[in-house]
């Protein structure tokens, strides 16, 4: 039996050079049977590179990609069927209808009569794209284009997932949808590997992430070990009752805090400031501002989001 | 004053920056400056009043009115469609420029680049005058008015058809249609009825008259076919048609260029399954359209069947309509085969009716055949498929072959005809069986080359342009050598040329006037089939290439 922490997808040491330009420098991640992994990186950062070395439209220059143990670039027609890929553009077709769309990928893929026809209704229900079998697939909305794209990449039963923006352009329902059909996957045991630019929602599904610019890998772990190594400080909010009592509470703030920069609103009446304290040290700030006379409404930790860690590791990027 | 108008501005300065564009001005220019070299006369002295620069003359005219019909209709036919599905006509539309500027920006533009196009042939032209026996006002001066109404007239109808296509390859493809309907069928009439008189008689005249054909021969002085029709009108009538086509189709166009007009609910599909109609639409249709397709059966290319799915015209019903078309057409051309094989001879008619043939197939073959690959690279369904493992053989099985069955349906609709030939003089067999194989080669050339552009080419536009250009070039362009035999082309030169071209065997083989001198078959089948077998090479080599990792 398969041990699902054994890895499904992997890459080991994955370069990839057009001439001088390196557009991907020894990538080596992993992710596991039932995972999301979360891609991220800006415009021209090897997302898609790396992606095409995976699905077998592009071979490394050195380095190794495997799927289920199978090497990507060496026996690229198993590949094909062990992954289901969705890039960013649809790839419709004119005047085709969405059940004869899946139904000529289901003959490519070799399904057969009542076989394809059930596959198709079986992948109609799963994206919840059964009452649009009849449209034309030029005349759907993005949103719709997007699942029926996700049934279609379902169509030969694949591993892995390999989806490209799947949230690109999609309204906030849209998405709310999508969300749940991927989490649905990973629930019945797909892999997934998920590329957008929209973080927060990424950040909801994804189990693990990788952090990519300028073709090499910042970060790469559990969702929440990839935050903490990259926003160590956290950040802590203080709402007071009373507008006069902020500079007062500013500067019982700056004993504790020293140097720490604490950003203030008097229209939200509230301070804001990072910090690495314990739980023991923001316990006693609390308690110095309320024995000071001050009324606090509120005293809370505001969580670090992946836009946070993201901006921090393109930043470092930048400086280095 | 135009040159203040931004849409001109931006379309003539962006056209004239373009390589395409160089390209074409570099071409005329060649050609003309060729055909003018090959024709000067080697002698010392030559005599003012003979023929010697009308023998320039009349091939470089013929040779210019092509190129004006090959390459103006090109630019305005992807003009509007283009800016509609990038989404930049609405932008224009809702700023303050008036939708007569839009038009008159576009059609002026276009203009302007035929009128560049035209002047690079003017040394050319010259030269003829500097032999003498050519003068300005009867001859070169008429030529450049007709070759630029010409232009005027292809832009106007380029842009009509543009505004209402959904896709640049099918505004190509129905702009060049409208073209060769107005250069060609328009003579249909007079041929058809012959010289009529009265109301009728004048009406057929002004139809004839939208083709540039009685102007060429008026001008040049040529007496072919129009005469023999009975064809009375000339350059000024030409001009006249010219004005009254170009004015009624800007009028509609202008007309069309409202953002209310344009915003067209995209067809959502629609499926209706146990209806009372659905009898009604089988007795109608024979295939009920509304009805839910069953899925690709396993003994079928899937690419093949998708091919014909995807097509506007290739659902079955569409293409059960379009079978009967052919057959009105084919028995339309078979009782014209039999009055006509009886009173003028099978010469007089064959020729007609094998040029009528490979129209049909240069017309729709390119336009299927250079939408093959390039359309799905252009949708991103190429992407799709490389992702999948179905192998590049049988891609290319299924595209080449869903092409080819259309046009050999289209081919054997119109072939009853030539059955009526047989029956009438049974002796014409054998000479009938090779020009049913020298159109099944061109056929295949037809489908060949255009999916060998269409492997080559990003956008579909592009792919469907270069087929036609190429295709035009072997089918009419050696069809202008055979005009200008006897001199500079000797007849072996003509006959090595004309072998390119089937449709020239096929019109040698029925001893059409003018190529009863030349033995074209079976040479021209095995060349025919050369140049099938190696754009089918490239072509695999090229889908191969396109399947494997980058």
């Amino acid at each position: 039996m398969t041990n699902t922490s054994d890895p499904v997808v992997q890459t080991q040491n994955l370069t990839k050079r057009y001439g001088e330009f390196c557009a991907l420098d020894d990538l080596t991640i992993h992710v596991s049977r039932g995972e999301i992994l979360g891609f991220i990186g800006p415009n021209g950062a090897g997302k898609t590179t790396t992606i095409k070395i995976l699905v077998g439209l592009s071979r490394p220059t050195s380095g190794t990609a495997s799927i289920t143990g199978v090497n990507c670039s060496e026996n690229a027609s198993k590949i094909k069927r062990l992954v289901g890929y969705m890039p960013d553009k649809f790839g419709s077709y004119d005047n085709m209808r969405v059940r004869e769309y899946l139904d000529f990928f289901g003959a490519i893929f070799g399904l057969n009569g009542k076989a394809r026809q059930k596959r198709i209704d079986e992948v109609m229900e799963i994206t919840d794209a059964t009452y649009m079998q009849d449209k034309f697939v030029e005349s759907l909305s993005h949103g719709m284009q997007q699942r029926v794209g996700i049934a279609r990449t379902l169509l030969h039963d694949p591993e892995v997932l390999i989806l490209d923006e799947p949230a690109n352009g999609l309204d906030p329902k849209a998405r709310i949808e999508m969300r749940e059909i991927l989490l649905r996957l990973a629930a019945e045991g797909k892999t997934l590997i998920v590329t957008s630019h929209i973080l927060p929602e990424l950040a909801r599904i994804c189990d693990t992430v990788a952090i990519i610019t300028g073709g090499r890998l910042r970060a790469f772990g559990q969702l929440d070990e990839v935050m903490r190594d990259l926003c160590p400080l956290r950040n802590y909010e203080v709402q007071l009752v009373e507008i006069d009592d902020m500079e007062k509470a500013n500067q019982l703030l700056q004993q504790p805090l020293g140097d720490t920069q604490i950003s203030v609103s008097k229209q939200e009446r509230t301070l804001r400031f990072p910090t690495a304290d314990t739980e023991q040290a923001l316990a006693g700030i609390l308690q110095s501002l309320v024995s000071n006379g001050i009324q606090v409404a509120q005293f809370r930790e505001v969580a670090s989001d992946l836009e946070d860690a993201f901006l921090s590791v393109a930043s470092g990027a930048k400086s280095s | 004053m135009f040159w203040h108008n931004p849409i001109f501005r931006r379309e003539l300065l962006g056209r004239l920056r373009s390589w395409k564009t160089l390209a074409a001005i570099l071409a005329v220019a060649i050609a003309s400056s060729v055909l003018v070299l090959l024709r000067w006369p080697t002698d010392g002295t030559i005599a003012i009043v003979s023929q010697g620069a009308m023998l320039v003359f009349r091939p470089l005219a013929f040779a210019l009115t092509l190129a004006v019909m090959m390459l103006v209709p090109a630019f305005p036919a992807t003009s509007l469609v283009a800016e509609r599905r990038k989404g930049t006509l609405g932008l224009l539309l809702n700023s303050p420029t008036t939708p007569l500027q839009i038009y008159l920006g576009k059609l002026l533009s276009n203009v302007s680049l035929s009128l560049i196009l035209i002047s690079v042939s003017v040394p050319a032209l010259c030269a003829c005058l500097a032999m003498g026996g050519v003068s300005l006002i009867d001859h070169v001066g008429p030529l450049l008015i007709v070759l630029l109404a010409m232009a005027i007239q292809y832009s106007a109808v380029g842009l009509w058809i543009s505004l209402r296509s959904s896709s640049s390859d099918a505004s190509l493809r129905w702009t060049y249609a409208a073209v060769l309907a107005l250069a060609v069928l328009s003579m249909g009439p007079l041929v058809l009825a012959g010289n009529l008189s009265g109301v009728v008689g004048f009406i057929a005249q002004w139809i004839t008259a939208l083709s540039p054909m009685s102007a060429l021969q008026q001008i040049t002085g040529v007496q072919g076919a129009a005469s023999t029709i009975g064809m009375s009108t000339g350059w000024i009538e030409f001009l006249g048609a010219t004005v009254l086509i170009t004015a009624g189709l800007g009028v509609v166009t202008v007309r069309k260029l409202d953002p209310i007009l344009l915003d067209r609910a995209r067809p959502t599909g629609k499926v209706q399954t146990g209806s009372n109609q659905s009898g009604f639409r089988k007795i109608a249709y024979l295939v009920d359209p509304n009805k839910r397709k069953s899925g690709i059966p396993i003994w079928l290319n899937p690419v093949m069947v998708k091919e014909f799915r995807t097509r506007k015209f290739g659902r079955l019903h569409w293409l059960i309509r379009l079978v009967s078309l052919c057959a009105i057409i084919s028995l339309m051309l078979t009782a014209l085969a039999a009055t006509g094989t009886v009173s003028w001879g099978v010469e007089r008619i064959a020729g007609p009716l094998v040029l009528m043939q490979v129209a049909l197939l240069l017309l729709v073959g390119p336009s299927l055949g250079a939408n093959l690959i390039a359309a799905e690279v252009e949708s991103g369904g190429w992407q799709i498929l490389r992702v999948t493992p179905i192998s590049a053989n049988r891609i290319l099985v299924g595209k080449v072959m869903s092409v080819f069955w259309t046009m050999l349906l289209i081919l054997l609709a119109t072939l009853p005809g030539y059955a009526v030939m047989s029956y009438i003089q049974p002796a014409l067999g054998g000479q009938v069986s090779n020009v049913i194989v020298s159109l099944l080669v061109a056929v295949c050339m037809v489908v060949c080359i255009s999916s060998c552009v269409s492997a080559f080419s990003k956008s579909t536009s592009a792919a469907t342009a270069t087929s036609y250009g190429i295709l035009l070039i072997i089918f009419a362009g050696s069809l202008l050598v055979w005009l200008a035999r006897g001199k500079p082309f000797g007849p072996v030169l003509v006959e090595r040329i004309l072998m390119f071209n089937p449709a020239a065997a096929a019109l040698s083989e029925m001893k059409t006037p003018g190529f009863e001198q030349y033995s074209l078959t079976p040479a021209s089948w095995w060349v025919g089939c050369s140049i099938c077998l190696l754009s089918i090479a490239i072509l695999s080599l090229r889908v191969w290439r396109m399947t494997r990792p980058d």
